[in-house]
């Protein structure tokens, strides 16, 4: 038992990483055989409990511990896999444990009965495999590896209803943007090797790491470096202008947009940007900072008006990791990754709740062989009284979302948005408008939650059936969404529900400001922010459920643009796509007329040489030989017809030589 | 009178019925007929000559021998005739041309 319970961090940390490999490995194997599931739920609910009893508990607050394996030689540089422990890595690697083990048992419930679920939990594997390994790695082109396959087995579980058309195109959308995000990222990887001759984290930004040891390095490619980078984790974590695949995503199973796109996979860019933090310069920072700062603006201003409940909630991930990014943009990466933490809990929850909403509503379609959207928040309505378990299990992560005192998402909404205004105020002039349209944007948040929630759980149920039967999600659906509700609260992560900076999180992260802190700031924009929520909810409240709806759903611009998304999507059809399709067109065309033109005149050129030695041979060289042998032949065959076998000319011809001879002799 | 001249004269052409015999007929028994002819033409001259010698009288002589070997010539012959015949059901010598190239 002693041996038992010191296995070190490493070892379990491997573990942790293979055991969903393994376990994806057996149903890859075992195929159809294999239903139930029962492998990936052990293997996840192994790794769990090792990620938190033996990496977390002696990391988190410890000192870091690695080890290094070389991996291959080139010349005289040797590459090394090696696995870092320390705060940051260790606590990504436990909250993926989590919210995937919550998934996982939702997901026996959720995915019952799909004739693909063998497929299910073989995808579902191999993602917690890539994003476990992700999180340990220490050298960043095994991060680049686990980060690719990360993003097939995303691209495997858009698709995982590949029969349906949208599906397959969504996840081709989400392959395909994600693909300019890897080249970023594997640009930037070159990049840094060119200038450090090192992908390992450690030796490169350690306190007496190449990174500061090699101080003289050209501004240029460090930010060329950086930016890269910085597009990779924007494919990846859905920021603006590369966010579009994530609304499309939520073709996949709820379940798995729930793990995937909108808890782990998502911030995995995020958790990049903190790994790699030293590597930014003041202006990489500044760009980063800007483009949180439109990604949440525009993506909380496209969920206002979407009628898809996975889209609004899709719309309003983008929009929360846009506030992650604006922190890691600051300087304030542990606010970050608080909220990345944070936010993982709650927003599981919400599309976990989403889930069993569609899954009910989908049950009545089904029960009434009517052609609704399931997904429809206009369809639903009054729900609560039905599904009151869910409903406040939703309401308690809309509350943490929309950042109210007492929750998660409020600690860790006010850390950001603290920071960001004390880094506005000390930069003053233009940098202020990134903390004001953060606070618009989070008020905007507690609207479009509200509105969700209006119109999903109270009013009047919309649609008119014959068969009424809803009722609440199983058991197995909720103990996973009971848990994650507990993780919506404070308790979880902080004693003082008012204060974030007594978190445990920021202990363990320690990062240095570079802006002075102003402390009446954490006092009055808490409160402030409340109000502006609460004026929100209540706005939301009379329009939604009091029906005073002041603005016309039909032809009004605003609506309309929101509606579909800023018509970025058609823009990108327009440019991207159809450029790409006239670009390919004319490659076609010089393919067909200039490259294979010329083969082809070559083509003929030979031919016609070819004929013309041919007809040489032919004739010439030919004729010549079979000439030659004809004349051989007919003259054979003149002398063939006396060698006829009949005796009596035999004879005659003797007798005529030998009178022939005879005459010969008389005339001499 | 009869002299040597019209001997030879009869030998020369009972000889050149012979040859024609041997060389035109279509049946084998003719040509064998054809080649008595010649084989008694030159028997003719050797008894015409062998008035000269008038000692041992080797001329008669030997048309004697001559006549008895031709004698069994011609059984051989038949022989060899009767033999095709039954192998070949013919005695026509233009049907017997297995000697061609």
């Amino acid at each position: 038992m002693n041996g038992l319970m010191n296995i070190s961090p490493i070892t379990s940390s491997i573990i942790i990483t293979l055991l969903p490999l393994l376990a994806f490995i057996i149903q890859a194997l075992l195929g159809k055989r294999t239903q139930s599931g029962f492998i990936s739920l052990i293997a996840i609910v192994i790794s769990t409990i090792l990620s938190a009893f033996f990496v977390f508990t002696k990391i988190w607050m410890n000192t870091p511990q690695m080890v290094d394996y070389n991996w291959f030689t080139i010349g005289h540089h040797t590459f090394t896999a090696g696995i870092l422990l320390n705060n940051l890595t260790a606590l990504m690697q436990l909250l993926v444990c989590i919210i995937a083990l919550a998934v996982h048992v939702y997901s026996k419930s959720y995915m019952k009965g799909d004739p693909g679920i063998h497929r299910y939990w073989m995808y579902l594997s191999l993602f917690c495999f890539a994003m476990l390994g992700l999180c340990i790695s220490k050298n960043l082109l095994i991060m680049y590896i686990f980060w690719e396959l990360v993003g097939f087995a995303s691209y495997l579980l858009i698709g995982f209803w590949f029969t349906k058309d949208s599906a397959v195109q969504a996840n081709k959308k989400a392959f395909i943007v994600n693909r300019i995000g890897d080249l970023g990222f594997l640009l930037g990887l070159a990049t840094l090797y060119s200038l450090y001759g090192s992908l390992d984290l450690t030796e490169l930004f350690a306190l007496d790491g190449l990174f500061y040891n090699l101080p003289n390095q050209p501004t240029g490619l460090l930010t060329f470096s950086g930016i890269c980078f910085f597009i990779g984790a924007m494919a990846k974590s859905a920021q603006f202008p590369l966010h579009v695949w994530l609304p499309d995503a939520m073709e996949g199973p709820t379940a798995v947009s729930s793990l995937i796109h909108a808890a782990t996979m998502v911030a995995a860019g995020v958790f990049l940007l903190s790994s790699i933090f030293p590597l930014f310069n003041a202006s990489v920072l500044l760009i980063i900072t800007i483009i949180g700062t439109m990604t949440a603006l525009s993506a909380a201003c496209f969920a206002l008006s979407q009628r898809d409940i996975k889209k609004i909630l899709a719309f309003s991930t983008i929009s929360q990791l846009g506030f992650m990014v604006v922190a890691i943009g600051i300087g304030a990466w542990d606010a970050g990754m608080f909220h990345l933490i944070t936010h993982a809990f709650f927003k599981c929850l919400l599309f976990l709740g989403a889930g069993a909403v569609i899954h009910e509503m989908s049950h009545l379609k089904e029960i009434n062989q009517l052609d609704f959207d399931p997904q429809d928040i206009n369809n639903m309505g009054n729900l609560r009284k039905w599904m009151p378990k869910t409903f406040i299990l939703m309401a308690v992560a809309s509350l943490a979302l929309a950042g109210f005192p007492l929750t998660s998402g409020f600690l860790s909404k006010d850390a950001i948005l603290i920071a960001t205004l004390e880094w506005g105020i000390q930069h003053g002039s233009f940098y202020l408008l990134v903390p004001i349209t953060l606070i618009i944007v989070s008020i905007l948040t507690s609207f479009y939650i509200s509105r969700l929630m209006f119109k999903v759980f109270f009013g009047e149920f919309k649609l008119t059936v014959k068969k009424f039967k809803l009722q609440e999600a199983s058991a197995i659906m909720l103990w996973p969404m009971l848990f994650l509700g507990i993780g919506c609260l404070f308790l979880l992560f902080s004693w003082n529900p008012l204060s974030y900076q007594s978190a445990s999180i920021f202990k363990g992260l320690i990062v240095s400001y570079q802006f002075s802190e102003i402390h009446a700031l954490h006092m009055l924009l808490p409160v402030g922010l409340t109000i502006g929520s609460l004026i929100a909810g209540s706005v939301a409240w009379n329009w939604y459920i009091r029906n005073k709806y002041p603005l016309n759903p039909q032809g009004n611009k605003w609506i309309e643009f929101t509606f579909n998304q800023g018509y970025i999507n058609e823009f990108y059809s327009v440019i991207f796509v159809n450029g790409t399709i006239l670009f390919s067109k004319g490659l076609f065309w010089f393919d067909r007329t200039i490259i294979d033109g010329l083969v082809r005149f070559v083509g003929e050129v030979t031919k016609g040489l070819a004929s013309l030695s041919s007809w040489f041979d032919r004739i010439i060289v030919d004729g010549l030989i079979n000439k030659v042998g004809s004349t051989t032949y007919y003259i054979g065959h003149l002398l063939r017809w006396a060698q006829n076998g009949r005796l009596q000319n035999y004879l005659g011809f003797a007798f005529t030589l030998v009178l022939i001879g005879i005459i010969y002799l008389i005339l001499q | 009178m009869i002299t040597l001249t019209h001997f030879l004269i009869v030998s020369a052409c009972l000889f050149c019925i012979g040859l024609y015999a041997v060389l035109a007929k279509r049946n084998a028994i003719l040509i064998l007929i054809g080649i008595e002819f010649m084989i008694n033409a030159a028997i003719l001259n050797l008894v015409a000559f062998g008035r000269y010698d008038k000692l041992v009288y080797g001329g008669q002589i030997f048309a004697l021998f001559a006549i008895v070997l031709a004698a069994a010539a011609v059984a051989v012959g038949l022989a060899i005739i009767l033999n095709v015949y039954q192998h070949y059901k013919s005695i026509n010598p233009d049907d017997i041309t297995d000697l061609r190239d």
